[in-house]
């Protein structure tokens, strides 16, 4: 479906309560065009930790009918929350996630995670989600696929593009038809 | 008569302080507000407004490591949000005695506007159940007002501040001036349906709030976008607070002088003439010590520190502050206990159509049901809680990984409703709060000594709470229904209040009907430390009425010459 551009939501908005609310709504107007900010103090990853990490994103949220997380910037989300926002314990402890990921796709296909053809991308994945990969701390998976849900589905392509974003809603229905939507408000 | 450099000083500029400089401004009297903060302005300084998450930093929230060494009290606050981070007060910098105090989260503001910027919102009126409660169960003291007195106050400023709720007829939550209330969503009206049927005494109404739902042009003022990110500052005016609504009120005037980034360290005071007669003030970034002199001080502070800077007003030669000749000032410490929740889900096919559109600020609300005629034969406590909740479906829980889990999570989870409880906590002479007598700040005030707890009546109120929301949530037919009672901390609630009681006997009280210091005629403390009792309901809206008929009363007294 065509999802409704924010400078029309927020014109409709306009129309709608008057032209008395234009300087607030010139406001939200001014921000619309805002890049997203942010940028890591310091690199965490080297060129191969980068190339899984992207490769784990693109599995766990790749493009479909809509762009996936690669696309969203999230393996560079990750590298600046782990460099700015994890405990340096937690920082480790994700990178030894991500290296037995990458160790178990060496011993089982003699090729590194990101090499691998989707497939086998995937296959990796579901044995380190159902638990069943030795080495790997566990609720390791959940934690990654977490990070990257987080990153996804608040990037301007998860907020914009997957789901619907409404800066000013301007009025509440409580008993508003899915149906009309068919997708999730992001907040 | 003296020169003063004002009629009036207003020490605080939050929700007590906006409306103390409203009102003596627009009756004439040149006012000097202070806040220790620093300056926020309506619109231009909401800074993270109108940002998307993509937009905030750490896509909004503050790193735990940053939280855990500057607002390890105000993260219980909402301060580890990035979207409002900037409000709150940093606790390494500003501390209380953490080592010497009982557990108390003090989450404090750290602006002009105070927590007005940052509040709930919810604004329920009290009745006369509530101002009887001390005289009839020998807690605490006896409040001097009654619900007839405060409650043309009430309307004065409900009809300012703009009050969105239902009329509802109930003796224990009166009425108030509203405007329409923000519609209760579909899962709540089916609640509410069933929940009455299946028991007549409990009523689940619309939370009665300080967001509009219609416009107030006259104040630059617009109804709520439905956006519910109100603690970033709402350039639109739709809730209520000191920069949208009070200051701009004030302004108009041409009274007012307003000053931030001034701390108030104590107040000089005359034991000849029973007055106080100049604010003393230290610049928080100068670090310049100047006082000020007005014939009329209000004291609007916060609840704990307005009593701070009590306590630090000492008579000359004495280590006893001149507004405590009944020993009461610091006793009573009070804050609502929190942190029991209950919840419940609509069954399966039923409103699975149907999701929200637009963000509401406020949900719904259960009124005070506990010894409201007496006390209920079933109750091993006195006095009640209220329940404050919402209903509201959950993006469905990923399944899996790739392309199928992203579909899936185009989809929502059942409609589930969660409340809240708000408790009333009993005042309690020996829940204090002194001064460290050697510790100090960087601005040499002495460091608060917290010594408050909860006790049994509130422990077997909130466990009674938990045990009617499982009652009420499995008669009104939802499933997978539940209760839990995390750590209740005094604070929590940030509705804190207490310390310079309400009441006729200046030996027993502090501050009389009108809010007036019984040791100081010109000194009006009118925050939430002149509280004599907490009541269960969110209390800014009685700080609100208390505030505006004190000034009132000021104006009259100082025009009669009485002050």
């Amino acid at each position: 479906m065509t999802m409704p551009d924010r400078r029309d939501l927020l014109a409709g908005a306009a129309l709608f309560f008057g032209s008395s609310l234009a300087p607030p709504l010139a406001k939200a107007l001014s921000q619309a065009d805002n890049p997203a900010g942010f940028t890591a103090s310091h690199a965490v990853f080297n060129d191969g930790q980068r190339a899984l990490v992207t490769a784990i994103c693109d599995r766990i949220v790749p493009t479909t009918d809509t762009p996936g997380a690669v696309a969203a910037g999230v393996p560079a989300f990750i590298e600046m929350m782990l460099a700015d926002w994890y405990s340096p314990g937690d920082r480790v402890d994700f990178l030894a996630g991500v290296a037995a990921l990458d160790g178990f796709a060496m011993r089982g296909y003699g090729k590194a995670f990101a090499a691998l053809a989707a497939q086998q991308q995937d296959s990796v994945l579901t044995t380190a989600m159902h638990g069943m990969m030795q080495g790997l701390a566990s609720g390791f998976f959940d934690h990654c696929r977490q990070m990257v849900l987080l990153g996804y589905y608040s990037s301007e392509i998860g907020c914009r593009q997957e789901r619907v974003y409404l800066p000013v809603p301007g009025r509440y229905d409580g008993a508003y038809l899915y149906s009309q939507v068919g997708r999730v408000f992001s907040s | 008569m003296a020169n003063y450099d004002f009629d009036a000083i207003v020490i605080g500029s939050g929700i007590s302080g906006g409306w103390a400089a409203k009102e003596l401004c627009e009756k004439g009297l040149k006012v000097l507000m202070l806040d220790r903060g620093r300056m926020v302005e309506h619109k231009k300084d909401y800074i993270t407004e109108f940002k998307g998450p993509w937009q905030l930093p750490y896509r909004g929230t503050l790193p735990p490591a940053e939280v855990a060494r500057d607002y390890f009290l105000a993260k219980w606050g909402g301060a580890a949000n990035t979207d409002r981070n900037h409000f709150y007060n940093n606790d390494r910098l500003n501390p209380f005695d953490y080592e010497g105090s009982t557990p108390f989260r003090w989450v404090r503001p750290n602006q002009v506007g105070g927590k007005s910027l940052i509040w709930g919102r919810v604004s329920l009126r009290w009745s006369q159940i509530d101002f009887d409660a001390n005289r009839k169960d020998g807690y605490g003291v006896p409040w001097p007002i009654s619900y007839d007195e405060l409650a043309p106050w009430y309307s004065y400023v409900e009809k300012f501040a703009g009050i969105a709720g239902g009329r509802e007829g109930l003796a224990q939550l009166p009425d108030g001036e509203f405007q329409p209330p923000h519609a209760m969503n579909v899962a709540e009206i089916w609640v509410k349906e069933r929940l009455e049927k299946a028991m007549p005494d409990r009523k689940l109404i619309h939370t009665r709030c300080a967001n509009m739902t219609e416009d107030k042009p006259e104040q630059g003022r617009f109804r709520c976008q439905r956006r519910n990110q109100c603690a970033r500052g709402c350039s639109f005016g739709a809730y209520f607070s000191t920069q949208s609504s009070t200051l701009p009120a004030a302004r108009k005037t041409g009274n007012l002088t307003l000053l931030s980034d001034k701390v108030v360290t104590s107040l000089d005071y005359d034991p000849k003439t029973r007055r106080v007669t100049g604010v003393r003030t230290v610049d928080a970034n100068t670090g310049e010590a100047k006082i000020f002199t007005s014939r009329i001080v209000f004291l609007c502070a916060s609840a704990m520190a307005s009593v701070q800077i009590l306590l630090n007003s000492r008579l000359p030669g004495s280590d006893r502050s001149f507004a405590n000749s009944s020993g009461t000032l610091g006793c009573y410490i009070m804050d609502h206990a929190m942190r029991t929740f209950f919840w419940g889900t609509v069954p399966e096919g039923q409103l699975d159509q149907y999701v929200e559109y637009g963000r509401r600020p406020a949900g719904v609300y259960i009124p005070k049901f506990r010894n409201l005629n007496g006390q209920d034969a079933d109750a091993d406590f006195v006095r009640g809680y209220g329940m404050q909740g919402g209903a509201s479906r959950a993006v469905a829980a990923p399944d899996g990984f790739g392309a199928s889990m992203k579909e899936g999570l185009r989809k929502y989870g059942p409609w589930t409703i969660q409340f809240n409880v708000f408790a009333e906590c009993l005042p309690y002479k020996n829940n204090t709060l002194s001064l460290h007598p050697t510790k100090s700040d960087r601005f040499g005030m002495p460091l608060i000594v917290f010594d408050v707890a909860f006790r049994h009546n509130e422990e077997r109120m909130m466990v009674d709470a938990a045990r009617q929301g499982e009652i009420m949530m499995r008669a009104a037919g939802l499933v997978d229904v539940g209760s839990r009672q995390d750590e209740h901390v005094p604070g929590d609630a940030i509705h804190e209040m207490g310390g310079a009681c309400m009441g006729d006997d200046p030996k027993a009280s502090v501050v009389n009907r009108w809010s007036q210091a019984h040791d100081a005629d010109n000194l009006f403390v009118t925050d939430g430390s002149q509280m004599s009792s907490t009541n269960c309901v969110n209390p800014s809206l009685t700080f609100m009425a208390l505030t505006a008929r004190a000034a009132d009363h000021a104006v009259k007294l100082a025009r009669e010459h009485v002050i």
